[in-house]
């Protein structure tokens, strides 16, 4: 990834063992090659605006819940996570 | 080649690739110095022919392993390159750009200096090969060798 990108954090690996698809499987159902999807998981590369979009589309999630600048954490975390005391 | 020794190069790592387009890169000029030292010496016209093919080796074996590594994405004869491949190519060719304008300067830079130096330079067939060689062999294979250099390592397959 050249130096001057921000690095996207993701959970495309984590998405992809939930449903069970292989790296070749999911870059197939997105026309990439299955590198690529190597490459994204791992941070080496940040996908376009359109790849991402799709990714998205195929997992059926809004984009931030996939693809995000800070560090994600764990999905059990989020939808466990006690929501905010309400103000008295 | 057969399938193996492809996938090999293929997965080949970062530091071993990068020693491989110094080899690429420095190999030929090595070769012709030795050329034009050994001619001043007493050894055997196919002596010095056989060394200095011996070598060339090093840089013809190293290019045509560069070249393998980047070929189907800098030509384009994978059927699908995708926007990975299409930006990894771009960076290739804008860094052969900054490498081939970096040497053709220092080039002129030196070639300047030993010139305006009091030297005189005698242009035949002895200089003007070697350089033309390097135009034909090095300026189509530059894009192939900067993307061997610059791609990080493949992710391990999952």
């Amino acid at each position: 990834m050249p130096d001057h990108q921000r690095r996207v954090h993701n959970r495309l690996a984590v998405l992809r063992a939930e449903r069970g698809l292989s790296r070749k499987q999911l870059a197939d159902k997105l026309g990439i090659n299955y590198q690529t999807i190597g490459y994204i998981e791992r941070g080496d590369y940040n996908p376009s605006l359109e790849l991402a979009l799709t990714i998205a589309e195929l997992f059926r999630l809004p984009i931030e819940a996939i693809f995000s600048f800070k560090p994600m954490t764990p999905l059990s975390e989020e939808i466990f996570r006690e929501p905010p005391a309400e103000p008295r | 080649m057969n399938t193996t020794a492809i996938s090999r190069i293929e997965y080949l790592p970062r530091s071993r690739r990068h020693t491989l387009v110094a080899v690429a890169l420095a190999g030929y000029p090595v070769a012709v110095a030795a050329l034009a030292a050994l001619k001043h010496t007493s050894l055997n016209r196919w002596l010095i022919l056989a060394l200095f093919l011996l070598l060339l080796l090093p840089t013809l074996a190293t290019l045509a392993v560069g070249y393998r590594y980047a070929r189907c994405r800098i030509d384009g004869r994978r059927a699908r390159l995708d926007e990975r491949d299409l930006s990894l190519r771009q960076e290739a060719y804008a860094l052969s750009h900054r490498v081939l304008a970096t040497i053709l300067i220092a080039a002129t830079a030196v070639t300047e200096i030993y010139l305006t130096s009091g030297n005189t330079l005698q242009l035949d067939a002895s200089t003007f090969w070697p350089a033309a060689m390097w135009v034909i062999v090095y300026i189509p294979a530059l894009p192939s060798l900067m993307l061997a250099w610059i791609e990080t390592d493949q992710p391990a397959d999952a």
